[in-house]
């Protein structure tokens, strides 16, 4: 299998592909496997046949506040699924038919910015992040908890559990969100049969450690540094990959910055690797020094072998807020190249081939910049796929800017700590809008883009059928030719779509499952730029689509 | 403002204040990182149905508030904006509150200084698990893992030996560990395994758990991180805010 991959990638003249990315009857990973390509090997639906997908369950979790932005895994013909409030539900993969579900008790006055983005399933249990910052593992068979760590006391961080825990071998690697907040980010990885506690690892360095010279005073302790989506792993280096959030306070570096060290506010917006078993860092790549646009590098991390400059090497190619691709060298952290995703970037004039950041727009105090992209950035959460047989990475970019102006606060831990304010800007020269496009992972060269009038803020998916799933605000869930953009599928699902495609099979037949339902303070925020956004559908629904029986 | 107008048809504005105090909230105030669409809470507190009067919303969204994250609109926005953002806030007191949100207790008890040491020590997030917090609640703060206090110890030589009869040795999948246990309900158990902070709530089969009375677990053995002076700290807190 990999071989002949391998001679069909040279001959298409693209790269060599040693390593296997791709799911395949199930959805086993938040990022589909551990390399986060989201990208399955099924081709039963493709080009020749998408226009023929049609609905085949549906399935309404109840719990609509919010939206639904998981995403689904799938193991053995059962798929896992969590919602906003931490509930979680096992499904028939075939038919739908719920199997077993979890309410998890949320805090009494629970209310504001809750979500959740998805679960691990592994080692025969079900582990789901919580609003209030726990850890929590489910019976997989059953649904019956087995047992629950508390994090932290989320009244007090402010903070709480978004994003979804990656499985690495016998532990969950969690992280959190809260980095606008006075905070100090980490990952905690628990042991999956116990829950115990078996390391954590602060973003930001404390007194006495490397790194902690980088800040002024004790700007440490609530320095934001989130870790509020999900890493990736590489079994052949033990490594554990993670993005981490902005600097806080966001805007403001003044009481922060100590111009001191390597770097500037370490390990904030930046990418760390950890040793698995152990959690110490490997080493880090700070993507955004001394951050003060928040610009959040907690995003995925891509890991594909691909040559450069003649000479194969193992990548990471990561995407932050400020709207550029990172490619780096996953075994050392060595910077390799970026490149922009956004059409609208003024807030450098560029990135040297060393990685350094020329020509710094700065948000300035009693006076607003615009600075694009602006704190939704160039790309949200929702993640980029990957497919070697293009050699592609689809990736949803935004066009939105900023007026920012920074302002000196002081910290309340838990609390606020934007450091400024800020609002939803169109470029200088016309509306906000965003666009899919496909770019050479490595290169950034971009082989076709499809724009978009509003936001694209769901997930995508690349299939084997040469195809790219994703949808939109407006409900429309869509395929696309993967290696033209050219729209060959639609179908309005009634939901805005901010979750996350996987494909799965189950007795051969190949099923597309996606996440519906408009929600959270970011998607209802977009009434500020399009009035109109207030139509966009809210929901909890997961659909799944396959090929009439008869069509296979 | 000329950009926003790219955004916004200019006559919508001119016509109808009411629209254009939304469109200034929503684009200057509802970023979801301060307020929410609507007056309701983002990474600021909720604005509907707070009962502010005029002259505090009109205060407030001119000058700030020194020393949070409320900036001072005055020199940003133009006196039309203002006006209209300002009677839109207004407006909103009239709006059935959105849920609460879970926040930290408001404000900080006015206690005395040592006592308000005593707090922060009890949750200071530097020391990471080694904190009391980890598994007390006290004034509101922290994981209530162990029942509320009743009493607080004399001093801290007391505090060093409180006895822990309650919490038993359990064996379980092979593994024993000192465990608090909770009331079981039906087949099942639930205990707090202790082995290391934090505590791990864990669900068992009754059939697949034996408890033994006694413990190698000490409640001294979590107090590592404290220095004595900062312990008589954390009890100065304790009787400060403990209802016996």
């Amino acid at each position: 299998m990999k071989r002949s991959t391998v001679l069909l990638a040279l001959a298409a003249g693209v790269a060599v592909y040693a390593q296997d990315g791709a799911t395949h009857a199930d959805w086993p990973y938040y990022g589909g496997t551990h390399f986060a390509w989201r990208y399955s090997a099924l081709d039963q639906i493709n080009t020749s046949n998408v226009k023929k997908l049609a609905p085949a369950w549906a399935f309404q979790t109840g719990d609509y506040e919010g939206g639904l932005q998981s995403t689904p895994i799938v193991i053995g013909g059962v798929l896992y699924l969590s919602t906003t409030h931490s509930q979680v539900f096992a499904l028939d993969a075939a038919s739908g038919k719920l199997l077993w579900q979890y309410k998890y008790p949320m805090p009494r006055g629970a209310g504001g910015n809750i979500q959740n983005r998805g679960l691990a399933v592994g080692a025969g249990k079900v582990f789901v992040g919580t609003y209030d910052d726990y850890v929590v593992a489910i019976d997989q068979k059953t649904g019956v908890e087995s047992w629950k760590t508390a994090m932290s006391d989320a009244r007090q961080c402010g903070c709480s559990i978004t994003g979804a825990p990656l499985l690495v071998k016998d532990k969950v690697i969690v992280g959190v969100a809260g980095g606008d907040g006075a905070f100090r980010g980490y990952l905690t990885a628990l042991d999956v049969k116990t829950g115990r506690v078996a390391w954590r690892f602060y973003t930001i360095p404390a007194p006495g450690e490397k790194g902690n010279e980088t800040w002024k005073g004790d700007s440490w302790k609530y320095g934001g540094g989130a870790t509020w989506m999900t890493g990736s792993f590489d079994p052949e280096l033990n490594l554990v990959y993670w993005g981490t959030g902005n600097a806080a306070s966001d805007l403001y570096a003044g009481d922060r910055f100590s111009g001191e060290g390597d770097g500037a506010n370490l390990y904030t917006s930046s990418v760390v690797a950890l040793d698995a078993d152990s959690g110490k860092l490997k080493w880090y790549y700070q993507e955004i020094p001394k951050d003060v646009w928040d610009y959040d590098s907690a995003y995925e991390c891509v890991l594909i072998d691909r040559e450069v400059r003649g000479r194969m090497r193992k990548l990471l190619v990561h995407i932050n807020k400020s709207g550029y691709a990172f490619v780096l060298d996953r075994t050392n952290g060595q910077f390799i190249g970026a490149y922009p995703i956004v059409d609208y970037h003024n807030w450098t004039t560029g990135i040297t081939e060393d990685g350094k950041i020329l020509g710094r727009l700065e948000p300035v105090e009693n006076k607003t910049t615009l600075v694009c992209p602006g704190p939704d950035g160039g790309k949200s959460w929702n993640q980029v796929a990957y497919s070697p047989r293009t050699g592609f990475m689809y990736t949803p970019s935004l066009e939105i800017c900023s007026d920012s102006m920074a302002r000196e606060q002081q910290p309340v831990e838990g609390r606020g700590f934007i450091g400024g304010t800020w609002s939803h800007r169109a470029p200088a020269d016309g509306p906000a809008y965003s666009h899919l496009d496909a770019y050479d992972a490595v290169s950034g060269k971009r082989a076709w883009s499809v724009r978009y009038k509003y936001v694209l803020l769901a997930s995508i998916l690349a299939t084997a059928g040469d195809l790219v799933f994703t949808g939109d605000p407006e409900g429309n869930f869509f395929a696309l030719d993967a290696r033209t953009g050219t729209r060959l599928w639609s179908f309005q699902t009634g939901g805005g779509n901010r979750g996350s495609a996987v494909a799965y099979s189950v007795n051969g037949r190949e099923y597309i499952a996606t996440p519906t339902g408009w929600g959270s303070i970011a998607g209802r925020a977009m009434v500020s730029i399009w009035p109109e956004a207030e139509m966009f559908r809210p929901g909890s629904t997961l659909m799944v689509f396959a090929l009439p029986e008869s069509g296979q | 403002m000329k950009l926003a107008l790219l955004l916004i048809p200019a006559c919508a504005l001119a016509q109808n204040p009411q629209a254009r105090g939304v469109e200034v909230f929503n684009r200057s105030c509802a970023t979801g990182y301060c307020h929410g669409v609507k007056g309701t809470p983002g990474g600021a507190p909720r604005l509907a149905a707070r009962g502010f009067d005029d002259a505090y919303i009109s205060q407030t969204v001119r000058m700030g508030i020194p020393g949070t994250g409320m900036p001072a609109f005055a020199t940003t926005l133009d006196r039309a904006d203002l006006l209209a953002v300002i009677a839109y806030v207004d407006g909103l007191n009239g709006v059935t509150p959105p849920p609460n949100p879970f926040a930290m207790r408001a404000e900080m008890r006015k206690l005395p200084p040592e006592a308000q040491r005593g707090r922060e020590l009890f949750a200071d997030q530097v020391r990471g698990f080694a904190r009391c917090s980890t598994c007390h609640q006290a004034d509101g703060i922290g994981i209530p893992v162990a029942l509320p206090f009743s009493s607080v110890p004399e001093n801290v030589a007391a505090l060093r030996a409180v006895a822990t009869p309650q919490i038993e040795t359990a064996t379980a999948e092979g593994d024993s560990f000192p465990a608090l246990v909770l009331n079981g309900s039906g087949a099942q158990i639930k205990l707090y395994d202790l082995t290391s902070p934090p505590p791990v709530l864990r669900t068992f089969s009754k059939s697949a758990v034996t408890l033994a009375q006694g413990s190698e677990w000490r409640h001294e053995g979590m107090l590592a991180s404290y220095k004595d002076d900062e312990l008589e700290s954390i009890l100065a807190f304790l009787r400060a805010v403990v209802k016996p």
